[in-house]
Parts: C-alpha cells; sequence; structure tokens
C-alpha cells in the first residue's frame, strides 16, 4: 500500500472515529436539555446556555479529527 | 401566592360562591399569574451569547498585536482569519441551539461546513498557514473558558456572602 492511499484510509478513519463519540453524546445532550425545557419551560435560558457551552466543547473533538483528516489529504507531510 | 381582594373574587347570579367554586377561581388565576415569564428566560441565553460573542472578539484584537510583533504580520493575519471563522462558528452554533426543539435539524453541521473550507483553503493557498489558522478558530474555546471561569468564582463569591 503506497502512502498516498493510507493517507487516505487514515483520514476516513480520523473523521469517522472522531465523529462517534461526540456525536452520541451531543444527541444525549440535546435529548435531555428538550426533555428539561419540556419539563420546566421558566429555566429554558439557563438550559439552552449550559447546552451551547457543552456542545462547543463536544463538537471541538469532532474538529480535532477533521484537522488531522483534512491535514492528511490536502496537506500530507510524509506524500 | 398574595391573598386576593375580596372584588377581584367573581360571583354568581345569586350573589354566593360555593368554597370549591372560590377556590377553583383562585388556583385558576394563581396559574395565569406563576405561568413562566419566557421573554425573560430566553434574554438570559441572549445575554450568554453576547457575552461570548464579546469576549471571544476582545481577546482576537488582545492576541492580534503579541502575534504581530512576535511573529510576523502574515501571522497574525491568519490567526484573524480563524478566529473571524471561529466567532461566526459560535455564532450559527448559538442559532442553532436556539432553534433546538422547534425545527428538525442537525446541529453544528453549518459551522463545521464553513471550518473545513477553511482548513482546505489554508492547506491549498499558499499565504495561508494551518496552524495560526487552526489556534485563532480555538479563541472561541478560550472565551467559553473565562466565561466559564468567572461563573464558578462567582457563585462561590455569592455562596460566602450568604454564609
Amino acid at each position: 500500500m503506497d502512502i498516498n492511499s493510507a493517507s487516505v484510509i487514515a483520514a476516513a478513519l480520523a473523521i469517522g472515529l472522531a465523529a462517534i463519540g461526540p456525536g452520541i453524546g451531543q444527541g444525549n445532550a440535546s435529548g435531555q436539555a428538550v426533555a428539561g425545557i419540556a419539563r420546566q419551560p421558566e429555566a429554558e435560558g439557563k438550559i439552552r446556555g449550559t447546552l451551547l457551552l457543552t456542545l462547543a466543547f463536544m463538537e471541538s473533538l469532532t474538529i480535532y479529527g477533521l484537522v488531522v483528516a483534512l491535514v492528511l489529504l490536502f496537506a500530507n507531510p510524509f506524500a | 401566592m398574595s391573598s386576593q381582594s375580596p372584588e377581584s373574587i367573581p360571583k354568581q347570579e345569586d350573589g354566593l360562591m360555593t368554597l370549591e367554586e372560590s377556590q377553583e377561581v383562585l388556583s385558576s388565576d394563581t396559574l395565569a399569574t406563576e405561568s413562566p415569564p419566557q421573554g425573560n428566560s430566553m434574554e438570559e441565553y441572549y445575554q450568554l451569547q453576547r457575552t461570548l460573542l464579546l469576549t471571544t472578539l476582545v481577546l482576537m484584537g488582545v492576541i492580534f498585536f503579541p502575534v504581530w510583533y512576535f511573529y510576523s504580520l502574515n501571522t497574525a493575519f491568519n490567526y484573524l482569519i480563524g478566529s473571524a471563522v471561529g466567532v461566526l462558528y459560535l455564532r450559527f452554533l448559538g442559532k442553532d441551539v436556539e432553534r433546538l426543539g422547534q425545527q428538525n435539524q442537525r446541529i453544528g453541521s453549518k459551522g463545521l461546513g464553513i471550518f473545513a473550507v477553511l482548513i482546505i483553503v489554508a492547506s491549498r493557498w499558499q499565504q495561508l498557514h494551518i496552524l495560526p489558522v487552526f489556534l485563532g478558530f480555538l479563541t472561541y474555546k478560550v472565551a467559553i473558558i473565562f466565561y466559564t471561569l468567572q461563573t464558578v468564582f462567582n457563585s462561590g463569591e455569592t455562596k460566602e456572602n450568604d454564609s
């Protein structure tokens, strides 16, 4: 397997694996937040604020994987 | 809930009202007045959004000059582009969270798309470098950490004052 093929496979694995955990986490957090808003509509602002902060942190994990994948594809240091 | 004045309790045509009926009237009035102030609740969220955006913009301005001084103007502009995309991403994320539960849509896909385009352009175009652009993009995260620490210390101070 040459370096280009290996890079493409590595990029696919990087973004794919990096999206699994945050995807599950974001789904859980959003679902719980919507349930919380339905139970306590008076706390909607607080719940959405906390969700915004947690989603920003969770999504950065996907972003790390995305950066690695894009660097491997477009600026590969080994190719 | 405060007690109602006798004038505000509606009377039946014969002038008398049973105990159950008056309690019903009272409880329905209580529910009406204690319904959540929806606007105020969301105002807190909008305030958080504004604070985060403002903190990110301030950090952008503060970090730009040291990068210019220690590295170069080109690197500083790279950082500025990255942080501007970070602000845009935060804005999109805020809008997505605001619409959560009202529309059936995916969260954060627009922001991730913009970031992917930025990294591809940075890797293709010789004038842009990936590292300063990426670190600039992460400025919004520093703003979030700032806000979180501020909230933690403020709540700690409030507890000390209460006790």
